[in-house]
């Protein structure tokens, strides 16, 4: 072989061990890009799979804190009119109470007036002047207050 | 040569193409699971969000429940109040409205006597007597006239019933009417005018008797100068008066045993007719029976008094008044009051008789009739028959809590049975 041709075959032998190392680098190198990309794209599915999972689940927690504020809206529009009703109840209640307290103290007032002026009916009509006189005068606060509140 | 080169070079430049499409979509890859672990964080985390405001708002509306459960329950408690004190109004609106009206009643009453009209009082009280009668208790106890009544005669006359009483609202003697013994209405004044030897404003205790087609009032009367009560007589033509008494001394007078009062008349099946009466105070006193005449005015020819009871019983606490005889199969009643008149212990007692002069001996050792729910102090006995024969009872009574004089004595009646040895009167309700 001559010095020529063997130059050639060694440039030949190098330039192929070069390429066969490139190639085999390259390839070395597209296997790991490919299981990156595997692995993503199986990290990509369990995600996207939680993803729906945690939507689907976020909707249904928004419904139902919609739900939730809409029933707490209505109840608090109820407790208002209820507490409204209540206070005009407390508000009546009272206004009969004092009603009612008036009146009793009416009646007692009636009737010790009209006790009196049934004992000065009776005494006087058998012209006992000064005990039908007494028996007025003894009423006469209840009597004007009768008379008052009548 | 040539192509070997080439071949290597179109190998390189496949690989190194592979190689970068593989790296990219490897990156593409990774790029897109950065972004949805992102959007997958940020969904776990509008999860978290979402459920603590879920959290916080139920307890929101548990809280507002709860208020709402207390605010009903309150509201319904207050509404429950409200209601029984509107109904306590009601009531006593209407106790108002009956008080004021019988108090009404009574003040114009007032305001005739002060004129000098009794008859007019008489009336202006009589028409209120259902609110009075209300404010004095009901009917339950048998009250029937809310106004001073004492000493009642009860007598049956066609279709009406007659009572008389001791002077008060209508004048000497009082009298009412009634066709139901139920609703009683004034007639007025049945002594307009006295004897001259009687003293005004105390005639006292009627009592009635119809002789042939006359009507005789007995009634005690105070003997001007005297001080003390006898008793008198005066006759009308119809029940309503007016009685008149032309008497220039009374009928029966025992002044010196302390007066006689509360007259009443009796007559026996054979047509006979007695007088019974009261004398004496506390400690003396003596129920007392004698015959009058065929017209009653006058005690018959050779008559004497004879006395049918004294007080005998510890409740009678030393007096026996009021008496009023009946007789029934055979037998004689003595009714009487004992006791103190101007208090609760009043009551009517019975006693049998063996005729109109007695003996008498007292049925039971207590009365048949005391104080009770709705009356105190019952007395005046004056037992009567409606028209169906049946028996009844006419008294008056304090109303309690109202007891001694210048206080009502109201008008009560009562059933009555006589047919066992001791008079029932019928209970009050």
């Amino acid at each position: 072989m001559s010095g020529h041709r063997r130059r050639r075959w060694v440039v030949s032998v190098v330039t192929a061990v070069l390429v066969a190392a490139a190639l085999g680098y390259l390839i070395d190198d597209q296997l790991q890009a490919r299981h990156r990309y595997d692995r993503a794209h199986a990290s990509l599915g369990v995600t996207r799979h939680q993803t729906g999972t945690i939507s689907t689940q976020l909707a249904g927690l928004r419904r139902n804190l919609g739900l939730l504020t809409s029933q707490v809206g209505s109840d608090t529009t109820a407790l208002n009119q209820d507490v409204s009703q209540l206070q005009g109840a407390q508000a009546a209640l009272a206004a009969a109470e004092a009603h009612v307290s008036q009146q009793s103290s009416q009646i007692t007032a009636l009737r010790t007036c009209l006790g009196g002026v049934e004992r000065s009916l009776n005494a006087l009509a058998v012209d006992k002047q000064a005990r039908a006189i007494a028996a007025l005068q003894s009423v006469s606060s209840s009597c004007s207050k009768a008379a008052a509140s009548g | 040569m040539v192509a070997a080169v080439t071949l290597c070079a179109g190998l390189l430049a496949a690989a190194v193409w592979t190689d970068v499409t593989a790296h990219t979509r490897a990156r593409n890859e990774e790029t897109a699971l950065a972004a949805a672990d992102a959007h997958l964080a940020t969904l776990r985390h509008d999860a978290a969000l979402t459920n603590y405001a879920a959290a916080v708002t139920t307890g929101k509306r548990n809280a507002l429940q709860g208020s709402i459960t207390t605010t009903l329950g309150q509201l319904a408690t207050t509404n429950a109040k409200l209601s029984t004190t509107t109904a306590h109004a009601l009531v006593q609106g209407a106790s108002i409205s009956t008080l004021q009206t019988c108090l009404g009643g009574v003040q114009k009453a007032l305001g005739q006597i002060t004129a000098g009209d009794n008859t007019q009082a008489a009336r202006d009280v009589s028409t209120v007597s259902g609110p009075c009668s209300l404010l004095d208790g009901g009917t339950n106890a048998g009250l029937v006239y809310p106004f001073d009544f004492p000493d009642p005669d009860v007598i049956l006359t066609g279709q009406t019933y007659f009572a008389y009483a001791t002077n008060s609202v209508a004048g000497n003697i009082q009298i009412i009417e009634s066709t139901d013994l139920t609703h009683w209405a004034a007639v007025g004044n049945a002594l307009p005018g006295l004897p001259t030897w009687a003293k005004p404003h105390y005639t006292w205790a009627p009592a009635l008797a119809q002789v042939g087609g006359n009507f005789l009032l007995y009634y005690a009367a105070n003997v001007t100068g005297s001080g003390k009560e006898c008793i008198s007589v005066a006759s009308a033509t119809q029940p309503q008066g007016p009685f008149i008494d032309r008497s220039t001394a009374p009928l029966e007078c025992q002044l010196a045993l302390g007066g006689s009062i509360d007259p009443a008349s009796f007559v026996d099946a054979n047509g006979s007719l007695y007088l019974l009466w009261k004398s004496g105070g506390p400690g003396s006193s003596k129920i007392w029976s004698e015959q009058l005449d065929a017209a009653g005015t006058a005690f018959a020819p050779g008559a004497t008094a004879t006395v049918l009871l004294t007080p005998g019983q510890p409740w009678e606490a030393g007096t026996v008044e009021a008496p009023d005889l009946v007789t029934t199969g055979g037998r004689y009643v003595l009714f009487f009051s004992g006791n103190n008149w101007d208090s609760a212990s009043y009551a009517v007692g019975a006693a049998t008789c063996s005729g109109p002069l007695g003996p008498c001996t007292d049925a039971s050792p207590g009365p048949v009739l005391s104080s009770g729910p709705g009356v105190a102090g019952p007395g005046g006995p004056s037992v009567f028959t409606d028209r169906t024969g049946a028996y009844w009872i006419g008294f008056h009574g304090w109303v309690p809590g109202a007891v001694g004089f210048p206080n009502n004595r109201d008008l009560y009646v009562r059933r009555l049975t006589l047919t066992g040895p001791v008079p029932v009167v019928a209970a009050a309700g």
